[in-house]
C-alpha cells in the first residue's frame, strides 16, 4: 500500500537529502539558501504527515511556525545576498570565506 | 624558665641573619649600610645564644634533667606525625656552649678579617645563617629536625667556601663539598628511612627511638648504623669522602676556622654520639668507625707533613683529629670523643686563626717556605700558635693532651692495640707536621725584609688570647683520676659506656709517658730538620705523599671521569640520536598535523556542510549496525 | 485513486527539486522550487491539512519564493557573476552515496511504527477551526515570539540592505 506514513517519510527524506546535496554541491549562494528552503520544507512535510497519523492538530502548529521562521529568515538571507553581491559582484558562496579574516573590511 | 626559650637559641641566629640579609640586600640596592651595623647583629645573636644555653647549662647542673620543647606539629602524615621540637640534654648543651662561645670568638675575629671585604654584610649573613643551622642540628629533637640543620651547614659551607665567587677554582671547591656532602647526605637519608619504616611508628625522636629502636632486629639496625656512618664520614671528613675538606681552604680563614674546624665538621661525631643508643646495640659498626677514624688520622697525618700551604696543613691536621674522635665515639667511648671535640674546637680555631692572622699580615702568603721570621714580627700571634700547637701534639698540660690522652687510652683498653698503635704514630707525625709548621713560619728566614707587614687589628688578636687561654684550661675539665683530678666531662655527660676504667693505674702511666715520648720525638725531628730553616729556594716538592696519595687523581679517573663519559654518553648519543629525535619528530609531526589540519578550518560553508555529511554518515552507520 | 495523486505530486516535487539543484541559471532553479512547493501543497492537503495547504501557497509561494524571484531579477544576474561549477555531479553522487545510511536509519526507524491508513479525515480534523483552537490554546506564546521574530528580522533587513555610505 502505497498511501502509507512510510510513502510520506521517504518522499520527505528524498527531498531532505536532494536539498542536503544542494547545500554540499551548489556554490551559487542562492541555490543554497533554496536548498535550505526545501530542506525545511521536507521537514515540514515529517511533521504534517506524523500529526496525521497520530491524528494531532500540534504538528501543523509547529508546521506553521516554521513557515514563519522560514519568512523571516528569507528577509535576512536575501538582505544579506544583497549586501555581498553588491561588494563582490559574485554569487560564489565561496568567496565570502573572506568574512574569515580579520580585515575582510576592503 | 621556660622551655620555648631552646627554640630562641636556634632562632635568634636565624633571625640576625635575615635582618643582616635584608639589610646587605639593601646596602648593594639602595644606599650602603655601615660595617659595623652589620658586626652589631652579626656578633651579637652568637653571644645572645651562648648566654641563653649558659643558662640552661645551669640549670642542668646537678640533675639529670632534659629539657624538651615542641614548638607546633610540623607534619602530619596519616599516624606519622613529626613535630618541630627542640631537645636539650646534656651532651647538645655542651655542644650549644662551645659552638656559640668559639663561633661568637671567630665572629669576632671574622668582623677584623674581612674588614676591607665589599660583601662584609653578606659574610655575615651566611656566617650567622650557619651558626643557625648548627644549633638547630645540635638541639633538634629528632633525626628529621637535626637532618634540617644538617642540610642548613651543609649549603651555609657551600655558600662560604664559594664566598670568592669570582674565581671559578673557589667555586668547584664549594661544589667538591656539596657534592661530596651529599654523598654522606644519602646515607643519612637511607639510615633516616629505615629506621623510619622501623621503628617510626611510636614517635620519631631521639627519647622515644631509644625505645623501639631495642626491638629492630640487628641487621637492620647494623644498615641503620652504617649508613649514619656514611653520613658522618661526609661531613666529618673521613677516608673515602675526605677530598672536599682541603679544597674547602678557598673560604676566607674564619670559615675554615669556623666551620672546616671547630663545628660542622664534628657533626659526624655529634651523630655518632647522639645516636649512641642505636650504636651500643651494634658494636662491630662501632669497631668499623674506629678503624675507619684510625685509617684516617694515619692517612690525613702523612698527607700533612709534606703539604706547603699553611691553611691546607691545618685542613688535613683536621681531618685527623677528627679520625682521633671516630675511634673514641666508634670504641664506645662517646665521652671522650666530645672531650677531644671540645678541646679541638679551641685549639684548631685558635691554629686557623693564627694562621690567618699570618696570612693577612703577609698580604695573603700561603705558601709557608715563603714566610718566616714571624716570631719577632708578630709575637702574640706566635705565643699563642705555639700554645695551640703545644696542644694539639699533646703536651701537658695543654687541652689537647687529656683528650688525646683518653682517645688512646680507650682504644688500648678495648683490647684494639692495632688503633693504638696508630694514633700513637699519629701522634708522632702531628706533633711533627705542626712544628715543623710552627718552625717554618716563625723561625724561619725566608721572609723577605722589605715588605711591610699589613696592620692586624684588635679584633683579630683578641680572640687569639682568648682562645689561648682556652687552649691551656680546656683539657682541665678532663683530667684523669690518676692525676688526682676529677674528670668532669665523663661525670657530665653521664653514663655511658667507658671502657677506660678497665686498666689499672699503672698501665694508665705508662701510656701517657708514651703519648709525652711520642710528641716530644715528633717535636725533635721537626727541630733537627727545620729550625732556623733558612732555605733560599722555596722548595719543589714531588712523590707519592705531596700528591696526596693520588686521591684526588683517582677519584677523578674512576668516578668524576666514568661519570663524565657516561655524561657525554647520554647527552650526545642517547640525547641526540634518540630522545631529541622523538621530541623533534612529535613536535614536528604536530606542527604538520597542526598545518593540516587548519586547512579544515577555511570558513567555506560548503565544505563544513560536507563534514557534517560525513559525521552524519558515520553516526548512522555505526546507528544502523547497533540498532538492529 | 489517493495512491495516484500521491505518486503523481511525488514526482512532480522529486523532478522540482532535481531541477532546482541542477540547473545552473538562478531563475531556473526558483522557478523549479516554485514547483515543489506547490506540489508538496497538495501533499499537505492529502494529509488533511487544509490550512498548510493555503499557507503554503499563499506565504511560501506566493510570498517567499516570489520575493526571492523579484530580488534575482532585481540584481540582474550575469552569466559571468555566476560561479563556475566543475565538480557539481561528482560532490552530488559522494554526497547521495554518503547521505544513505542516514536515509536508511530515519526510514528504518519509521518503519517500526505500526501501519496505519492514511486517507483524508472527515471534518472533524484538520479544519481551520481546529488549528486555530490549537494555536491560541496550547501555542500562544510562540505564536507571539515569532512576531517578535518576525519584527527583529524585518529591522535586521532594512539595516543590512539600506544604501551604504560612500566612504564605508
Amino acid at each position: 500500500m502505497i498511501d502509507s506514513l512510510l510513502a510520506y517519510i521517504t518522499l520527505a527524506m528524498i527531498l531532505f537529502s536532494i536539498g542536503f546535496l544542494g547545500v554540499v554541491s551548489r556554490k551559487n549562494i542562492f541555490v543554497i539558501y533554496m536548498s535550505i528552503e526545501l530542506m525545511l520544507n521536507a521537514i515540514n512535510l515529517i511533521f504534517v504527515s506524523l500529526g496525521r497519523y497520530y491524528e494531532s492538530m500540534q504538528p501543523q502548529v509547529i508546521a506553521m511556525i516554521i513557515i514563519a521562521i522560514a519568512a523571516a529568515e528569507a528577509a535576512v538571507f536575501l538582505s544579506l545576498i544583497v549586501v555581498l553581491y553588491r561588494r563582490k559582484k559574485s554569487l560564489n558562496s565561496d568567496i565570502f570565506t573572506i568574512l574569515s579574516q580579520k580585515d575582510s573590511h576592503e | 624558665m621556660s622551655n620555648f626559650l631552646l627554640a630562641w637559641i636556634v632562632l635568634i641566629p636565624f633571625i640576625s641573619s635575615f635582618i643582616i640579609g635584608v639589610m646587605y640586600l639593601y646596602s648593594i640596592k639602595v644606599a650602603r649600610v655601615p660595617n659595623f651595623v652589620f658586626s652589631l647583629f652579626g656578633l651579637s645573636a652568637p653571644l645572645l645564644s651562648f648566654l641563653l644555653g649558659f643558662s640552661f647549662f645551669l640549670q642542668m647542673i646537678g640533675n639529670d634533667e632534659i629539657f624538651l620543647y615542641k614548638a607546633y606539629r610540623w607534619l602530619e602524615i596519616d599516624g606519622y606525625d613529626i613535630d618541630m621540637g627542640f631537645m636539650a640534654d646534656k651532651l647538645s648543651i655542651f655542644m650549644v656552649l662551645f659552638i656559640t662561645f668559639v663561633g661568637w670568638l671567630i665572629h669576632i675575629y671574622a668582623s677584623g678579617y674581612m674588614k676591607d671585604d665589599k660583601g662584609y654584610g653578606k659574610f655575615f649573613f651566611y656566617f650567622n645563617f650557619f651558626l643557625a643551622s648548627m644549633l638547630l642540628l645540635v638541639l633538634g629533637h629528632g633525626p628529621i629536625i637535626m637532618f634540617m640543620g644538617w642540610e642548613g651547614v651543609g649549603f651555609s659551607s657551600y655558600l662560604l667556601i664559594s664566598y670568592y665567587y669570582e674565581d671559578g677554582e673557589n667555586v668547584k671547591a664549594g661544589n667538591k663539598a656539596f657534592i661530596a656532602n651529599r654523598v654522606g647526605d644519602f646515607g643519612f637519608i637511607v639510615a633516616m628511612v629505615t629506621m623510619f619504616y622501623y621503628a617510626g611508628s611510636n614517635g620519631f625522636d631521639f627519647l622515644n627511638l631509644k625505645e623501639s629502636l631495642l626491638s629492630v632486629p640487628v641487621p637492620v639496625l647494623t644498615f641503620i648504623g652504617f649508613s649514619l656512618f656514611v653520613g658522618a664520614i661526609g661531613k666529618s671528613a673521613q677516608i673515602p669522602l675526605f677530598v672536599w675538606l682541603p679544597d674547602a681552604m678557598a673560604g676566607p680563614t674564619p670559615v675554615s676556622a669556623l666551620i672546616h674546624a671547630a663545628t660542622m665538621v664534628t657533626a659526624g661525631v655529634y651523630m655518632v654520639a647522639r645516636f649512641h643508643f642505636l650504636y651500643d646495640l651494634i658494636p662491630h659498626v662501632g669497631l668499623f668507625i674506629a678503624y675507619v677514624g684510625a685509617i684516617s688520622a694515619l692517612f690525613a697525618a702523612i698527607i700533612a707533613t709534606k703539604q706547603t700551604d699553611i691553611k691546607k696543613i691545618l685542613a688535613y691536621s683536621t681531618m685527623s683529629q677528627l679520625g682521633y674522635m671516630f675511634i673514641a665515639v666508634g670504641l664506645g667511648g662517646y665521652s671522650v670523643g666530645i672531650f677531644h671535640v671540645f678541646t679541638h674546637a679551641f685549639f684548631k680555631a685558635l691554629l686557623f686563626m693564627g694562621a690567618g692572622a699570618v696570612i693577612v699580615a703577609l698580604h695573603h702568603e700561603q705558601n709557608i717556605f715563603k714566610m718566616g721570621g714571624m716570631k719577632k714580627k708578630t709575637p702574640l700571634v706566635y705565643f699563642t700558635m705555639l700554645i695551640a700547637t703545644l696542644a694539639i701534639s699533646g703536651i701537658p698540660p695543654f687541652a689537647g693532651f687529656f683528650s688525646k690522652d683518653e682517645i688512646l687510652l680507650t682504644a688500648f683498653s678495648s683490647g684494639e692495640y692495632l688503633l693504638w698503635i696508630i694514633g700513637v704514630f699519629t701522634a708522632i707525625l702531628t706533633a711533627y707536621y705542626m712544628f715543623r709548621l710552627l718552625f717554618v713560619v716563625f723561625y724561619g728566614k725566608n721572609y723577605k725584609e722589605d715588605k711591610k707587614l699589613h696592620f692586624l687589628p684588635k679584633s683579630m688578636t683578641t680572640p687569639l688570647v682568648i682562645l689561648a687561654i682556652g687552649s691551656i684550661l680546656a683539657g682541665f675539665i678532663g683530667i684523669p683520676e690518676l692525676l688526682g683530678g676529677e674528670n668532669l666531662i665523663g661525670s657530665w655527660l653521664g653514663n655511658w659506656k667507658n671502657s677506660s676504667l678497665h686498666v689499672t693505674h699503672s698501665t694508665e702511666i705508662i701510656l701517657m709517658v708514651i703519648n709525652i715520648f711520642a710528641a716530644l720525638l715528633g717535636i725533635f725531628i721537626a727541630y733537627k730538620k727545620f729550625y732556623m730553616y733558612d732555605m733560599k729556594e722555596v722548595p719543589i716538592f714531588t712523590g707519592i705523599v705531596w700528591n696526596k696519595f693520588y686521591i684526588d687523581e683517582i677519584y677523578d679517573t674512576l668516578i668524576v671521569h666514568k661519570i663524565k663519559q657516561l655524561s657525554i654518553f647520554i647527552s650526545y648519543k642517547i640525547d641526540v640520536h634518540f630522545i631529541d629525535k622523538i621530541v623533534m619528530g612529535l613536535s614536528r609531526g604536530f606542527i604538520r598535523s597542526g598545518h593540516y589540519i587548519a586547512k579544515m578550518q577555511n570558513a567555506n560553508t560548503r565544505f563544513y556542510a560536507f563534514t557534517m555529511l560525513i559525521g552524519i554518515s558515520v553516526i548512522s552507520t555505526y546507528l544502523i549496525m547497533v540498532l538492529r | 485513486m489517493i495512491d495516484i495523486i500521491f505518486i503523481v505530486l511525488s514526482i512532480i516535487a522529486i523532478s522540482g527539486a532535481m531541477g532546482m539543484i541542477l540547473f545552473s541559471q538562478t531563475i531556473y532553479s526558483a522557478l523549479s522550487l516554485i514547483v515543489t512547493i506547490l506540489a508538496l501543497a497538495g501533499v499537505f492537503a492529502l494529509l488533511s491539512a487544509p490550512f498548510l495547504f493555503m499557507v503554503q501557497i499563499i506565504i511560501y509561494a506566493g510570498a517567499i519564493i516570489t520575493l526571492l524571484l523579484f530580488i534575482i531579477m532585481f540584481l540582474n544576474i550575469k552569466d559571468d557573476n555566476l560561479p563556475s561549477e566543475p565538480n557539481k555531479m561528482t560532490t552530488i553522487f559522494i554526497g547521495a552515496a554518503l547521505l544513505l545510511p542516514f536515509n536508511i536509519l530515519v526510514l528504518k526507524a519509521f518503519y517500526t511504527l505500526p501501519s496505519k491508513p492514511m486517507h483524508i479525515l472527515g471534518k472533524d480534523f484538520g479544519s481551520i477551526n481546529d488549528f486555530g483552537m490549537e494555536l491560541f490554546r496550547s501555542w500562544l506564546v510562540p505564536f507571539e515570539l515569532i512576531s517578535m521574530l518576525l519584527l527583529a528580522a524585518l529591522i535586521g533587513a532594512v539595516v543590512y540592505a539600506r544604501k551604504e555610505k560612500a566612504n564605508d
